[in-house]
């Protein structure tokens, strides 16, 4: 692991004199979280206040009242992890699959192709958003998640990601494994993978939150509130007059509290299981 | 589902069998080929139509309308009617219907607010309601006139009212009890609004004479319109070729907001929705806001003491601006236009309407619902209703054009300029004329 | 020493590679290429290509997408030259890009440097800079809104504190641009401290401790061997970065819909308003059209330098 090196000093603290510097930080970057936890057990009375509420005297649970009233409530969370859950596998196994090929093979139109793929990109969605729906209802998917999943089943960004972290992995360990007899998807899944962890990461972070947060697509793709997504339940629940405020609050914080903790385990295993790995590598 | 054909035109022989057989063969059943040339569109085998409507309504809006979808199925079991909020609230309608129209693949009723009619009307795919209004039993003229006129464009009815509304002034009764101002009467003139809003701002204690939406959307334009057509002015004058308020109207309005702007004593929400504005004024900390009924169950809510008034004006003669907003009927075949009429029409009758004005926080879409007494019961429990009841009778509302976009959005600048007090009133207003003739110059 | 970094980035050159490859060519191999590329390919171009072609038809014609449309050739980018508005929101695009793609990889980068250390509760630090990154953008809008409001915001009353006159953040139209910018950094750093992170993990440790050894400083490590192997990191977020601060839109819609006085619209958002707000899809897309240019110039100047580069490195 790449610790930048700690000259050993006389220790005038209980406590590494680091945390002068980073709790501070963390703090400013972690302020909205505190600001939505305490906001999500007001009542709207409480924030609607103005000047605003900042430590409410009184915890209230209406939000989550109003919430866990709503009997769609888990189906709509359920949605988003079927669809965020789908969406980030698809863009794991397709992505490195395309990537490896793009990084490693050769292949007539290689270079075309990923330009091809990475040109998608520089349309803005507010506009291919209309034939993309077009797509969708010719295969009958509008009004189904499979309208919100099969769009970012894989998506260029992933492709190129991969490929180009594969090219800066050294060729020496698949040639050996290769020489080993092992196949080329045994060597790319038990040699190249393991090495790749960081693409892994980064990948399954964007295509996750992009999917989890997303509310332009699923707003003209679903009609039906059975079909709705974390998010378009949440954005429901502001109305154009009248606002559920604890709602939107306490629903915000089921939303993100899960990919928090997710971040936190994730953080745990892959990041401090890699600094061993790498190592090796 | 059978061929869709605009009203009117038999479709010629060739274009029936094509589209006949294309069809046919698409699903394997001959049978609908008798339904192309017949008026019954979209009705199944034993005349039984299901319609889909997307109503952007969610919460207690949701619930008064599956309420009255329950009664009117158990009264008509031939009409199915599939309501959703169709994933979107209103705000969101615009963007999500006209996806839909260009896919092909559009419900059959769906909330459109009164400026966007004009445009979504331009779509084949949108119905012609006028055979069904002259039906007498439709009793089309008891609904205000500003209602009828939101939904009819060029002349040609295109969906039902569904929702009315219209401003006053709400004042904060506390405000003006600790400055010791007297509260207004109503009857008063703009120059009486903007010297009471000074008088009442107290930058010391954070108070603000009033507030004004200063996104530049619809919800900051519509509130200068009163003053206009006070003024003389219109939107748009007789050619349809230039804004109306160009001169003296357009001019004295920007000088009322841009004084306003001058004096600091207008509350100018540069954020989106306006919430911020109205939690000023619920906290006391606003003295005077122009604001529609709808707003009036959140002060109650927010215990706020307040009372209306009807706005100022510079004539003494009563003008208001009504901003109603549609059931716009898309056509999905005949059978189905027709069983979305009879679903409008008992939505927007007798104590429906009322129900429904209730809940969403609006008025009275019938002259006749607004004399029953479920509705004066209503009025009696809601403190200022009656002065936004009473305001339908003068109430105008915006011509249902097609360019008014184009409009809106420069006139919308103008106004965030006089409220941030930049520039002045002579300068935003030719800047509008220029760009808004412009748009309103060309086909 | 040096040489032994210097090999290190060659290796992770591509051309290099790619050279190593052709030797290593065998039988089957686009096969296995095409198998392995068919469904990201026939997803991306299949749900992608339609769509671009669809929406360059649309930008030469006039058409509000309702009726039926008529063709105008080039006649919407002509009227786009000429448009203030359009011109402006290009304007705003660039200045937000040109700020906060380099700001938020230098600031990620320092942040990843100073998380990048074995001290208790470390984990519970990333994870809170990796919160606003979270915090989807309907939450952040009411954040903002009475963290900037000008007059009850808490923004103005620490800046009062420390005797600073009240500023009108988002209803001073020669600020606002810049506070979406600090907003934007708030919100994204954190992403670029993650996949910075995920770097630094993976130097070996060796290669720091030698340098260590060989007695390189602080900064002379940096320089050579950390920020070397960071490269792949760097490409990947200034390209991303770019794209996503070109396209920006939700930031702008929830917190300032294009104002004070169209001080923020910025291009995509010009594109939403003339599609969905006033009816002139032909025209929006003819705006997107113009961006995607932008974009691709701006990819073939960098494949040139970057070309240039390797020719460089291999002399």
């Amino acid at each position: 692991m790449t610790v930048l090196p700690v000259r050993k000093r006389r220790r005038w603290l209980p406590f590494s004199p680091w945390h002068f510097v980073l709790a501070p930080v963390a703090l400013l970057f972690g302020l909205p979280l505190v600001w939505l936890v305490l906001s999500s057990f007001m009542t709207n009375a409480q924030i609607n206040r103005f000047p605003p509420t900042i430590i409410p005297h009184s915890l209230h649970l209406d939000g989550y009242r109003y919430v866990l009233h709503n009997a769609l409530f888990p189906r709509w969370f359920l949605n988003s992890a079927i669809v965020a859950l789908v969406v980030v596998i698809g863009n794991l196994v397709f992505g490195i699959l395309g990537g490896y090929a793009f990084a490693r093979l050769r292949f007539g139109g290689s270079r075309a192709l990923l330009a091809l793929m990475l040109g998608t990109l520089v349309i803005p969605f507010q506009i291919t958003m209309i034939p993309e729906f077009l797509i969708m209802k010719d295969l009958g998917l509008v009004d189904t998640l499979g309208a919100l999943i099969v769009p970012s089943l894989v998506t260029p960004f992933a492709v190129f990601l991969f490929r180009q972290f594969f090219l800066s992995l050294p060729r020496e360990v698949e040639e050996a494994a290769w020489m080993d007899g092992c196949s080329r998807l045994g060597t790319l899944w038990h040699i190249v993978v393991p090495m790749a962890r960081p693409a892994l990461g980064t990948v399954s972070v964007l295509t996750f939150l992009a999917t989890w947060n997303d509310l332009t697509w699923p707003l003209i793709a679903i009609n039906n509130d059975h079909n709705y997504t974390l998010q378009l339940g949440l954005a429901t629940f502001q109305g154009q007059h009248r606002t559920e405020w604890s709602a939107v609050m306490a629903g915000n914080l089921i939303a993100v509290l899960p990919v928090l903790i997710a971040f936190l385990a994730a953080q745990r295993t892959f990041i401090q299981s890699l600094a061993s790995s790498a190592v090796k590598g | 589902m059978t061929v869709r054909q605009p009203s009117g035109r038999m479709p010629t022989r060739r274009e029936l069998l094509r589209n006949g057989l294309g069809l046919a063969a698409l699903a394997g059943m001959s049978p609908l080929l008798n339904a192309c040339g017949s008026n019954d569109g979209g009705a199944g085998a034993d005349g039984s139509v299901t319609i889909t409507m997307w109503h952007g309504q969610e919460d207690q809006g949701k619930a008064t309308i599956d309420k009255i979808v329950t009664a009117f199925q158990a009264k008509n079991p031939k009409i199915k009617v599939n309501a959703s909020s169709g994933g979107v609230l209103a705000d969101s309608m615009l963007q999500k219907i006209t996806t839909a129209l260009a896919s092909g693949k559009y419900p059959d009723i769906a909330y459109i607010f009164g400026p966007d009619i004009a445009n979504v009307a331009r779509s084949p795919k949108v119905a012609n309601l006028q055979p069904f209004v002259t039906q007498p039993d439709m009793n089309w003229d008891d609904y205000y006139p500003a209602a009828r006129d939101a939904v009819t464009v060029d002349g040609k009815v295109r969906g039902f009212p569904a929702l009315v509304d219209n401003l006053c002034v709400a004042y904060n009764k506390k405000v003006f009890q600790a400055a010791g101002v007297a509260e207004p009467t109503g009857d008063w003139t703009w120059d009486d609004f903007v010297a009471t809003a000074k008088r009442l701002t107290d930058p010391a204690k954070g108070i603000f004479g009033t507030g004004w939406p200063a996104v530049g959307d619809e919800d900051c334009v519509w509130r200068i319109y009163p003053m206009i057509w006070d003024l003389g002015g219109s939107i748009v004058d007789d050619s349809g070729k230039k804004i109306g308020f160009d001169g003296n109207p357009g001019l004295k309005a920007l000088q009322i907001i841009h004084q306003l702007g001058a004096d600091k004593s207008v509350y100018a929400d540069t954020k989106p929705g306006s919430d911020t504005m109205y939690q000023i004024f619920n906290n006391g900390k606003m003295a005077m806001v122009p604001t529609g009924p709808w707003e009036l169950p959140v002060f109650m809510d927010a215990k706020t003491e307040y009372g209306v008034v009807p706005l100022p004006t510079f004539s003494g003669k009563r003008v208001t601006i009504a901003g109603p907003d549609t059931w716009t009927v898309f056509d999905n075949g005949s059978a189905k236009i027709k069983a979305a009429v009879q679903f409008l029409q008992f939505l927007t009758s007798g104590d429906q309407d009322v129900q429904w004005a209730t809940e969403a926080g609006s008025l009275p879409l019938r002259k006749s619902t607004a004399d029953s007494a479920a509705w004066k019961q209503h009025i009696g429990s809601t403190v200022g209703l009656d002065v936004f009841s009473d305001a339908l009778s003068y109430a105008q509302t915006r011509p249902t054009i097609r360019k008014y976009p184009q409009i809106s959005e420069p006139l919308g600048q103008a106004i965030v300029k006089m409220l941030l007090n930049q520039g002045t009133p002579e300068g935003a207003l030719s800047d509008v004329a220029k760009t808004a003739n412009a748009a309103l110059a060309t086909p | 020493m040096k040489t032994q970094f210097r090999v290190a980035v060659v290796n992770r050159e591509p051309v290099a590679q790619e050279r190593s490859s052709l030797r290593r060519r065998r039988y089957g191999e686009a096969g296995t290429a095409w198998s392995y590329v068919l469904p990201s390919a026939v997803i991306i171009l299949g749900l992608g290509i339609v769509p671009m072609v669809w929406s360059l038809v649309l930008s030469l014609q006039s058409s509000d997408l309702i009726t039926p449309a008529q063709w105008v050739g080039l006649k919407n980018y002509q009227a786009l030259s000429h448009d203030p508005t359009f011109r402006a929101a290009v304007g705003h695009t660039l200045i937000y890009t040109g700020l906060f793609v380099p700001l938020s990889i230098a600031g990620g980068l320092g942040l990843a440097l100073l998380l990048n250390r074995r001290v208790r509760l470390i984990g519970l630090y990333r994870t809170l800079v990796f919160v606003p990154f979270v915090v989807s953008a309907t939450a952040q809008g009411v954040l903002f809104s009475f963290i900037f409001d000008s007059h009850f915001g808490l923004a103005n009353a620490v800046l009062h504190w420390f005797h600073i006159p009240p500023q009108g953040f988002f209803s001073d139209k020669n600020q606002a641009l810049y506070l979406l910018v600090l907003i934007a950094l708030w919100s994204g750093v954190g992403f670029c401290v993650v996949v910075y992170l995920a770097g630094l993990q993976d130097i070996p440790s060796e290669l720091v401790e030698a340098a260590a050894i060989d007695g390189a400083g602080r900064a002379a490590t940096f320089r050579y061997v950390v920020w070397p192997a960071l490269r792949p990191m760097t490409v990947f977020l200034l390209v991303w970065e770019t794209l996503q601060s070109l396209q920006v839109f939700d930031m702008v819609f929830v917190t300032t819909r294009g104002g004070p006085l169209e001080s923020t619209t910025v291009v995509v958002f010009f594109v939403w308003q003339q599609a969905f707000e006033v009816f002139n899809a032909g025209y929006a897309a003819s705006a997107a059209y113009v961006l995607a240019f932008g974009l691709l110039l701006l990819s073939i100047g960098i494949r040139l330098v970057r070309r240039g580069e390797e020719r460089k490195v291999n002399r």
